[in-house]
């Protein structure tokens, strides 16, 4: 009864979403206001009954309902309850679902925002999101249906991937990259709304600021909590692959983040227009592009069983969406503004300009590296993939250059500097930067990325501070306040600004972390018998004894437990292990991680031999690795810090007449 | 300047067809179809032993096509889904096709419970407990299925789940009537 | 404009090397045979991971193929024939690093022609034509808002 209530919810859902677009498209036609209001008002709907159908899983999922597939194949009778409500994004159907859930939440939530205003633009915003959700809605009444029964009914599933029962992070980590996905087609309706209505002025990027910022903290959210998760709880060492999967998530906030720098731009300047919208229009696609190709079975790792009947539907959504996006983008081109080169080369207009390009350089080679199996496939009758030391080698100078701009970009005056601005400005920053590269090589580092990154960042930092130190200034001086008040209020007066420099900060910290991290890190694997140990770098690791026993906190998986001890830098017991889970034949790997802000030590099981007591152990020493996600909650923070609303002055008109005091600005309260 | 504005209309197919026939092309295409290097190669030879305990070389099996089929008891719902062609190729053609299955990466006992499950057809199981000989195969993962002329070529590879329409083309080529 | 030439000119030619250097350095070569061994695992796909090496992965078919590299070593062969035998069986794919020239020229190349166009664009394109909106102008869109606002106020 509960799945059917939920294929049903998930029916009328789409009817719902059509019956809204059409209701959109001619408020929008017509100037229409009660329709808008009607349409807005079926979305509402729409989105309850996605949480209809959701919920419908979600109790399937906790009572173990094997009448429906995908509890069948995604559910165990031992499968904690926990597990079973994230279950609900653990395969194709449900995180379909599950996106539907959000999509229809971000639209039901923008239109209620502007339910009275911005008349010209929100039906054409409405009509874009409910096409959106309509599409997923009709995915999942025809090719994949998440509640489609099976017979016979099996008395017992298959029960959810070892790997989403190993660690209670899967119930955080897809969330907060779907909310970013999701989110992102808020900026692309408005850019849609904004060149179908002609309004390709200012006003729609005003709007779009903070419901482009919001999706794109919950991606970099999510995407560095997936790294930390590779890393914490995979086992091999590393954090980033280059996966079809990550470079699912990368790529929209790639284009995300170039758009929001472009926009402002043609925010503040008029210029730009065409990138801007051209990168919105871009991201809203790579967000659909990216589950093709994840979902769709088109680019496999070899054994991806997932190619089902949704990949044509995919397919033919992504088209529609490019011929669309494309077609309103040049049809409107005349009203774009000319496009001219800015006036001065050493603006940041420029900077913003290469940092465009150098943008699309990396969303450029992702993009390549990721399909590549299907070029050599179209071209060649080959197969040939490309693995992390391809995408290193070919991003690693781009990023490095977009960090440079980051430093420079924020330096430069709008519409010019002169020669001896720019020599101000940079003076300080470049011989930081030099000191830090000397230092660098001072201690020993040869590899040419560490030693560039330290100078980058150290460039990119000191321009930042700079920044602070010179507003904070003006402030002591004209105000009287102390130095650090004054550096706070200047930041919490000027958010957008302050927060911005703040998350280049983060980033820099970032990678100097990734740079020192991935080419310091040392590594040593041995073959141990009880009692041995191995040296890496300043540590010693004993191994003590092999335990295989039940896990305490679930029975059913059999853990083999390498006992060590450590000592070093960092001392203390240790214990590396592998899981065994009933449904998987793959051991799951639980490495064992201490962490200290100069660096970790991480301790991998390959193998243990439970008879003779001997195992293969891998031991890395990998510096600064903490310093990634210390950056990446920075980052965060500061965006947040940024988009935080302001206590908003509000111009108060005193008649001429009766003013007796000249001051008519009045601060009002948040 | 006119022209220009009229120009850019060219952007869409520009852009889109080339993309759409990328993807449509990916689509159509099995990912999981890549040629093998071993294709018009001599078999590599395996030795070892089979589920039942007995030796089981590929050399004395030579002389006849072979149908050579990787699988676990794991790996579900594929090797089950298959599973009634090759019971069904092996009735059929009882005499003039021999099927080798070589179990991957899995234990003798998870092994003798999905043929508990599926149907026992009667076919050796090589057990390939250090990896070997899936390493000489370049078997990427179950369930994959190597096609063996009576000179112990490799026509064809095959990777994924059997259908029965890839089970009688294959047979076909091999010279097999349905 | 040309006081700024020579250090634009500086930041491009320091570019270029820097790129061109990082391409082309090559990491130093491998001396014991431990090092060859697990260079060569680095360089090799897991068949049955995602985007893992052979040197990174814990599957069965990853050790396999590591436990192969040992051997053939040891039997005396090089790297370039160890590489090579699994091509023979795996296909190009196994290989992390494609050995297609042009999987390497490609993105280079496209980036070079897509700044090339941008320099080439900021340094001739600005001569503009004359007659074109000045960009202080009131645009068509802020014309038509003004409008409908004033519109707006007056009902």
């Amino acid at each position: 009864m509960i799945p059917t209530l939920g294929h049903v919810a998930v029916v009328v859902g789409l009817a719902l979403a059509l019956g809204a677009a059409a209701a959109f498209a001619l408020a929008g036609a017509r100037g229409d206001r009660a329709l808008f209001g009607l349409g807005r008002r079926a979305m509402t709907v729409a989105f309850a009954l996605a949480a209809v159908a959701c919920a419908a899983m979600i109790i399937s999922l906790l009572t173990h309902d094997f009448s429906v597939l995908y509890v069948a194949r995604n559910n165990a009778t031992t499968t904690p309850p926990f597990y079973s409500v994230i279950s609900l994004w653990a395969a194709l159907e449900g995180s379909i679902l599950f996106w539907t859930l959000l999509a229809s939440g971000w639209a039901a939530l923008v239109l209620h925002r502007y339910r009275s205003r911005l008349p010209a633009l929100m039906p054409w915003v409405g009509l874009t999101l409910a096409l959106g959700v309509a599409f997923f809605f009709a995915v999942m009444v025809w090719p994949g249906d998440p509640f489609v029964r099976t017979t016979p009914v099996g008395s017992e599933g298959n029960g959810p991937n070892a790997l989403l029962q190993n660690h209670p992070f899967m119930g955080l980590h897809p969330p907060l990259l779907y909310l970013g996905y999701t989110g992102l087609a808020v900026p692309f309706a408005f850019g849609v709304g904004a060149l179908v209505s002609r309004r390709t002025d200012t006003e729609w990027l005003g709007v779009v600021r903070r419901w482009t910022l919001v999706p794109w903290i919950f991606l970099t959210a999510g995407i560095v909590a997936g790294a930390w998760w590779s890393y914490e709880v995979l086992g091999w060492g590393g954090y980033w692959a280059w996966d079809p999967v990550e470079n699912a998530a990368l790529l929209p906030w790639l284009t995300a983040t170039a758009f929001i720098h472009s926009s402002m731009v043609a925010e503040r300047r008029g210029t730009l227009r065409v990138w801007t919208h051209a990168l919105v229009i871009a991201t809203f696609w790579l967000t659909l592009l990216g589950t093709f190709l994840t979902r769709s079975g088109v680019v496999a790792s070899v054994h991806s069983f997932t190619q089902s009947a949704i990949g044509p539907w995919f397919l033919a959504g992504l088209l529609l969406t490019l011929v669309a996006g494309l077609g309103l983008l040049v049809w409107r081109l005349p009203e774009l503004g000319d496009v001219r080169p800015p006036g001065s080369l050493v603006s940041r207009e420029t900077a913003f300009l290469f940092n465009n390009v150098l943008f699309l350089g990396v969303t450029f080679a992702v993009i390549f590296g990721t399909s590549a199996p299907l070029l050599w496939q179209a071209f060649a009758s080959e197969t040939v993939s490309f693995g992390a030391p391809w995408f290193n080698r070919v991003n690693v100078p781009i990023f490095l250059a977009l960090l440079f701009l980051m430093g420079v970009g924020p330096a430069l005056p709008w519409g010019g500097a002169s020669w001896r601005t720019t020599r101000d400005r940079f003076a300080l920053p470049v011989i930081g930067a030099t000191i830090a590269v000397l230092a660098s090589l001072a201690l020993g580092l040869r590899q040419p990325a560490p030693v560039v990154t330290l100078g980058l960042a150290a460039f990119v930092v000191a321009i930042m501070a700079e920044e602070v130190v010179r507003g904070a200034r003006v402030r002591v001086r004209a105000r009287d306040e102390g130095g650090p008040q004054a550096a706070w209020r200047l930041a919490t007066r000027n958010r957008r600004r302050y927060g911005g420099y703040a998350v280049h900060a983060g980033i820099a910290v970032m990678a100097v972390a990734v740079a020192i991290s991935s080419t310091l890190a040392e590594e040593s694997t041995a073959g141990l018998a009880p009692g041995d140990e191995m040296a890496v770098g300043a540590y010693t690791v004993r191994y003590d004894r092999l335990v295989v026993e039940p896990l305490a906190a679930d029975p059913r998986v059999t853990e083999t437990r390498a006992e060590l001890t450590l000592s070093g830098p960092q001392s203390g017991p240790m214990a590396a292990a592998l899981r065994d889970y009933p449904n998987s034949v793959a051991a799951i790997a639980t490495p064992a991680v201490r962490t200290a802000l100069g660096e970790d030590l991480y301790v991998t099981l390959l193998a243990g031999d439970a008879a003779t007591g001997e195992v293969t152990l891998r031991v890395f020493v990998n510096p600064l690795v903490a310093w990634i996600w210390i950056g990446g909650g920075l980052v965060v923070l500061a965006a947040v810090f940024a988009i935080w609303p302001e206590r908003r002055r509000v111009a108060v008109d005193v008649p001429i007449r009766a003013a007796a005091e000249p001051d008519t600005m009045v601060e009002a309260g948040a | 300047m006119p022209t220009l504005r009229a120009w850019r209309w060219l952007a869409i197919p520009v852009l889109v067809v080339p993309v759409g026939w990328l993807l449509f092309t990916g689509l159509g295409r099995d990912p999981r179809d890549i040629a093998s290097p071993l294709v018009g190669e001599p078999m590599p030879a395996f030795a070892g032993t089979s589920l039942e305990g007995q030796p089981l070389t590929s050399a004395e099996l030579a002389g006849t096509p072979m149908v050579i089929n990787f699988w676990a008891g794991w790996c579900l719902p594929a090797c089950a889904d298959e599973h009634p062609v090759l019971l069904d190729a092996a009735e059929r053609h009882a005499g003039e096709l021999q099927l080798v299955g070589v179990l991957y990466q899995d234990t003798p006992e998870s092994a003798r419970g999905f043929l508990a499950r599926y149907g026992d057809g009667g076919w050796p199981t090589l057990l390939d407990g250090g990896g070997e000989v899936a390493v000489d195969y370049g078997v990427t993962g179950p369930p994959e299925t190597f096609f063996v002329d009576g000179d112990g070529i490799v026509r064809a590879r095959h990777i994924g789940p059997l259908t029965q329409q890839v089970m009688d083309d294959q047979l076909a080529a091999l010279g097999l009537a349905s | 404009m040309s006081r700024l030439a020579v250090p634009l000119a500086a930041v491009a030619l320091a570019v270029l090397v820097g790129l061109a250097a990082f391409v082309l350095v090559q990491p130093a070569a491998p001396r014991t045979a431990a090092e060859q061994a697990q260079r060569l695992a680095a360089g090799l796909r897991c068949p049955d991971c995602e985007a893992l090496s052979v040197a990174e992965s814990r599957t069965a078919a990853a050790a396999a193929i590591r436990a192969e590299i040992d051997e053939q070593l040891a039997a005396g062969r090089t790297p370039d024939e160890v590489r090579q035998s699994f091509v023979a069986r795996y296909g190009e794919w196994i290989l992390l690093e494609p050995a297609d020239a042009l999987a390497w020229w490609l993105p280079a190349i496209a980036l070079g022609a897509g700044l090339a166009v941008l320099g080439g664009w900021l340094l001739v394109g600005r001569a503009a034509p004359p007659g074109s909106q000045p960009s202080g102008a009131i645009s068509e869109s802020d014309r038509r808002r003004a409008r409908d606002e004033a519109e707006a106020l007056d009902a």
